[in-house]
C-alpha cells in the first residue's frame, strides 16, 4: 500500500518539475511572481497534508464515530444497534456515574494547593540560592517521569503495613491508615501524590511569570515605600494571573480526565467505588463490561462539560486578562 | 529557493512523513514457498515468550507445511487489544480465551467452533479428548444457553487449582501434627489449629493461623458449605442463601472474632502474602503457578485439601485460560491444530510446565510423570484431585459479564472490618447485584440476536 503511494507522490512532484533530473533547475522558467508563489504555495500543502491526515485520521474521524456510538448499544465485538437517549437516561440512573463525577469533582481540591506550593517554591527558587538550579532539575524530574512507573511506586509508599509512609509516621508513634484502601483517605492521598508530581512544572511556570515581570513596578513600590508583602499582593499575583489562569484550565481539564492514577493505585475503583474517576468510570464500562456505546455516551457528556467550565472561565476572566 | 538538492531531501522527507501514516495497512501476505502461515496472539513474561518460540520450532517440525507467527503482548493490555482486533477483524488465528469471556466472544460470532476440526484431528490421531481434564474442557464449551456442555471453542492451555498450603516448618516448630494429606479439616478443626498457631506478639515474630483474600479465598468455604453465588443456570444471585451468610460471616469471624489472622486493615493481598512468604503463616492459598516463586522459601510447604464445611466435601475455583481460533480464519484446521498441540503434545506441556511447574493438561501425563515427579510440591495429588472432582468455576466466569459481581466486591471491605454482618450485606446487596445480573442477560439476549 505505502509503495503505491509512494510511487503516486513521485509522480506528482515529478510533473510539476519540483523534483527530477539533473538540469531541472536551469529548466524551470519561473513565467510569473504569482506562479513562484503558487508553487510555494503548494509545496507547502503538501508539507502540511501529513499532520492534517494524522488529525483526520487518528482524531476527527473517532470523535464523529464515537458521537455516533453514544447513541447505540455497540460492545465492541458485536455490532451497534441504535437506542436513541437510552444510554444518557441510563446514566442519570447509575450511581456509580455521580460517585464518580464527584471524586473527579473532588479531585480538583488538588489545583489551588498545587498553585500555593508552586508560587511558593518560585519565589524560594527566584532568589540566587546556593545550588537553585540544582533544586529546579529536582522539582522537575516527577513531571517527566512516567505516570504509571510513579503510581507503582507510591502505591508501595502508601501501603498499610510496609510504606515508607507508615514506616516514617510510626516513628513518632502514629500508626498510619492502609491509606489507597481506606475510604476516607485513598482521595487525598492520591491528590498528594498528584501534586508532588505536577509541582515542578508549574513551579517553572511560575518562575518564568516572576522573572518576567518587569522590575519597574517592584522599584516604583518600593520608593513609594510597599513592604514585601505588599509587592507581593499587589504586584507579583495580579502580574502572575495570566499565568494562573493558563495553569487552572489545564488543571481543569486534565484533572477532570485522571485515570492512571486511580487505576493502578485502587482495586476496581476503591472500597465503596470511593476513588474511582469519571475517565476509570467509562474505561471500565468500555473495556470491561463490553458496553464501548454507553462510554462513548459518558465521554461526551465529560467533554460538554469540561467545554461548559473552560467556556466559563474565558468569560469571567477574558476582561480583566486582556485589558492591556 | 532551495537548493536542488536539499529541495530533494525535504520533499522526500514530508512524503515519508505522509506513508507511515499508512504502513500499519498492510494486506494479507502470500507466503513465497507455499506455505500456510498462522499468526497465534499470546501474553506472557519474557521468559514464557521465548519458551512459546520454542515450542512453535518444534510445532513447525511436526507440520512442515505451517508456519506461525507469534503475536506476544502483556497480559494487562491483552483485553482491549483482542478486543480492537475484534471490532477490526483483524484477529490472529490462535488467542487466548478466558473462561469469562466464552459467552460474549461466541455469542459476536468471533470464535470458531471447533468441533468438526477436532473429529477430524481425533481420526487422525493427533488428538485425545478424553485425555484432558473434563473441568478444564468443561470450561470452553458453550450450547449458545449455559456454559459446560456444547460445543467446543477452545482447549485449555492450563487449568490452575486455587490449592491450600501449609508451613511444615511451622507446625513442627509449634508440636502441632500435620494435617491429613486427603482428609479436610472441619471448619472448627481448622479454627482450633489456627489457635494454637496464633502468637500475635505485635512484632516481626509474630505468627498468625493464616491471613486469606477474600475475593480468592472465600470462593472455597462458601462451594464447600453448599452454597454458590449464582444458581444452575446463572440467572439468580444466591448470596442470601443462609449457607452463603454463614460462610462469608465464618471467613470474616477468622479476623474478627477468633483472631487467627492479622488485623483486617493488614488483611490485603499483598500483605499476607509477604507474610507468608516469610514463614509467618500456617495456611496460604497455593496454586501450581505459586510454585515457582515458592523455590526460595525459607520453610518446608506442602499442599492439603481446603478445611471443608457442612458438605464434608473439600472445594476450590479452577483457573484457566484456553487456546481459541477465530471464526474468521483462513486456514481452520492448521490453527486447530495448532491449538490441540499447545494444549496436549507431550513435549510443549513439558516444556511449559518445566517453566511455571503447571499440572499438565494431559490425564495421563499428570497422573503419572507430574505426580510422580520428585519437585515441590510432595502431595501434588491434592491439586489432582481439585481438577478432577473438587474444583468449581468462579462466579464470575458463568455470566455475560462480570458487573454484578464486582458489586459485590465493592463494599465486602465493611463485612472484615466488621462494620456490617455477612447477613446483611448479603441482604442490602443482593438486590443491587439481580439487577446487574438481569441487566447483563438482556444484554446477553439482544447480542444473539444481531
Amino acid at each position: 500500500m505505502h509503495e503505491l503511494l509512494l510511487t503516486f507522490a513521485t509522480k506528482i512532484l515529478k510533473s510539476k518539475k519540483i523534483i527530477g533530473g539533473e538540469n531541472m533547475a536551469a529548466k524551470i522558467k519561473i513565467k510569473s511572481k504569482s506562479d513562484y508563489y503558487a508553487r510555494e504555495r503548494k509545496a507547502g500543502y503538501l508539507f502540511v497534508l501529513a499532520p492534517v491526515l494524522q488529525f483526520f485520521i487518528f482524531a476527527l474521524v473517532p470523535l464523529l464515530i464515537s458521537l455516533y456510538a453514544g447513541f447505540t448499544d455497540w460492545s465492541t465485538i458485536g455490532k451497534p444497534s441504535f437506542t436513541g437517549i437510552e444510554n444518557f437516561v441510563k446514566m442519570t440512573q447509575d450511581p456509580h456515574f455521580w460517585k464518580a463525577l464527584f471524586n473527579t469533582a473532588f479531585m480538583m481540591i488538588g489545583i489551588p494547593i498545587r498553585l500555593v506550593l508552586a508560587l511558593m517554591l518560585a519565589l524560594a527558587m527566584n532568589r540566587k540560592i546556593f545550588g537553585a538550579k540544582t533544586f529546579r532539575v529536582l522539582y522537575y524530574i516527577p513531571v517527566i517521569s512516567s505516570i504509571a512507573a510513579i503510581s507503582i511506586l507510591w502505591r508501595w509508599v502508601y501501603n498499610g503495613d510496609y510504606g515508607l509512609l507508615n514506616q516514617v509516621l510510626s516513628i513518632v508513634g502514629v500508626k498510619g491508615p492502609n491509606w489507597l484502601t481506606n475510604e476516607a483517605t485513598v482521595k487525598p492521598a492520591i491528590i498528594a501524590m498528584a501534586v508532588w508530581q505536577d509541582l515542578g512544572m508549574s513551579m517553572l511556570l511560575y518562575l518564568a511569570g516572576i522573572q518576567s515581570i518587569p522590575k519597574d513596578y517592584n522599584e516604583a513600590a518600593q520608593i513609594d515605600g510597599a513592604n514585601t508583602f505588599q509587592i507581593f499582593k499587589n504586584i507579583t499575583v495580579p502580574m502572575l494571573k495570566p499565568v494562573t489562569f493558563y495553569m487552572v484550565i489545564t488543571g481543569i481539564i486534565g484533572g477532570s480526565q485522571m485515570f492512571i492514577q486511580q487505576n493502578l493505585m485502587t482495586d476496581n475503583g476503591g472500597t465503596n467505588y470511593s476513588a474511582a474517576t469519571i475517565v476509570y468510570y467509562l474505561w471500565d464500562k468500555a473495556f470491561k463490561q463490553y458496553q464501548m456505546g454507553y462510554a462513548c455516551a459518558v465521554g461526551w457528556i465529560l467533554a460538554i462539560i469540561i467545554f461548559a467550565v473552560t467556556y466559563f472561565q474565558f468569560k469571567n476572566s477574558s476582561n480583566e486578562l486582556f485589558e492591556e | 529557493m532551495l537548493k536542488k538538492s536539499k529541495k530533494l531531501i525535504t520533499m522526500i522527507l514530508g512524503v515519508a512523513v505522509l506513508t507511515s501514516i499508512f504502513v500499519g495497512c498492510s494486506g494479507s501476505k502470500k507466503a513465497a514457498d507455499g506455505k500456510v502461515e498462522i499468526s497465534w496472539m499470546c501474553y506472557g513474561q519474557p521468559q514464557e515468550t521465548k519458551v512459546y518460540e520454542q515450542v512453535i520450532k518444534k510445532f513447525e517440525e511436526k507440520y512442515p507445511n505451517v508456519k506461525v507467527k507469534l503475536v506476544s503482548t502483556t497480559q494487562d493490555q491483552y483485553g482491549q487489544k483482542i478486543q480492537a482486533a475484534m471490532a477490526s477483524n483483524t484477529m490472529s488465528d490462535v488467542v487466548y480465551m478466558g473462561p469469562g469471556d466464552v459467552k460474549a466472544w461466541t455469542n459476536a460470532g468471533k470464535m470458531l467452533k471447533m468441533t468438526e476440526y477436532l473429529d477430524k484431528a481425533e481420526k487422525d490421531g493427533i488428538l485425545k479428548l478424553d485425555d484432558i481434564w473434563e473441568k478444564g474442557l468443561a470450561k470452553y464449551k458453550y450450547d449458545g444457553t449455559k456454559i459446560g456442555q456444547g460445543d467446543i471453542y477452545a482447549l485449555p492451555k492450563d487449568i490452575g487449582p486455587f490449592g491450600f498450603g501449609y508451613n511444615k516448618t511451622l507446625f513442627e516448630k509449634k508440636g502441632i501434627p500435620l494435617p491429613d494429606k486427603t482428609k479436610p479439616y472441619t471448619w472448627d478443626q481448622f479454627i482450633d489449629v489456627c489457635k494454637k498457631l496464633t502468637n500475635d506478639t505485635g512484632g516481626d515474630d509474630a505468627t498468625f493461623g493464616t491471613g486469606l483474600n477474600v475475593q480468592w479465598s472465600l470462593p472455597a468455604f462458601v462451594f464447600s458449605n453448599g452454597a454458590d453465588w449464582l444458581n444452575d443456570d446463572a440467572t439468580k444471585v444466591t448470596i442470601t442463601d443462609p449457607k452463603f451468610e454463614e460462610s462469608l460471616q465464618f471467613f470474616a469471624d477468622q479476623t474478627l472474632k477468633y483472631k487467627i489472622t492479622p488485623s483486617s486493615e493488614q488483611g490485603q493481598t499483598l500483605d499476607t502474602y509477604q507474610r507468608w512468604l516469610k514463614g509467618q503463616l500456617g495456611f496460604f492459598a497455593t496454586a501450581p503457578w505459586d510454585i515457582a516463586a515458592f523455590e526460595s522459601l525459607p520453610f518446608e510447604y506442602d499442599i492439603i485439601p481446603w478445611p471443608a464445611g457442612s458438605t464434608g466435601q473439600t472445594a476450590s475455583w479452577l483457573g484457566s485460560v484456553g487456546f481459541g481460533v477465530a471464526a474468521n480464519t483462513k486456514h481452520p484446521q492448521e490453527a486447530t491444530n495448532l491449538a490441540i498441540f499447545l494444549s496436549t503434545d507431550k513435549d510443549a506441556n513439558k516444556m511449559v510446565s518445566d517453566q511455571q511447574i503447571q499440572v499438565p493438561n494431559i490425564k495421563s501425563m499428570a497422573k503419572t510423570d507430574y505426580l510422580n515427579a520428585s519437585n515441590k510440591p510432595a502431595n501434588k495429588q491434592a491439586f489432582i484431585d481439585l481438577i478432577e472432582k473438587y474444583g468449581k468455576p468462579l462466579p464470575g466466569e458463568r455470566t455475560y459479564n462480570a458487573e454484578w459481581y464486582n458489586k459485590y466486591l465493592e463494599g465486602i471491605q465493611d463485612v472484615l472490618d466488621g462494620k456490617i454482618t455477612a447477613k446483611d450485606y448479603c441482604e442490602k446487596v443482593q438486590p443491587e447485584m439481580q439487577k446487574l445480573l438481569d441487566d447483563s442477560i438482556a444484554k446477553e439476549a439482544k447480542e444473539k440476536t444481531k
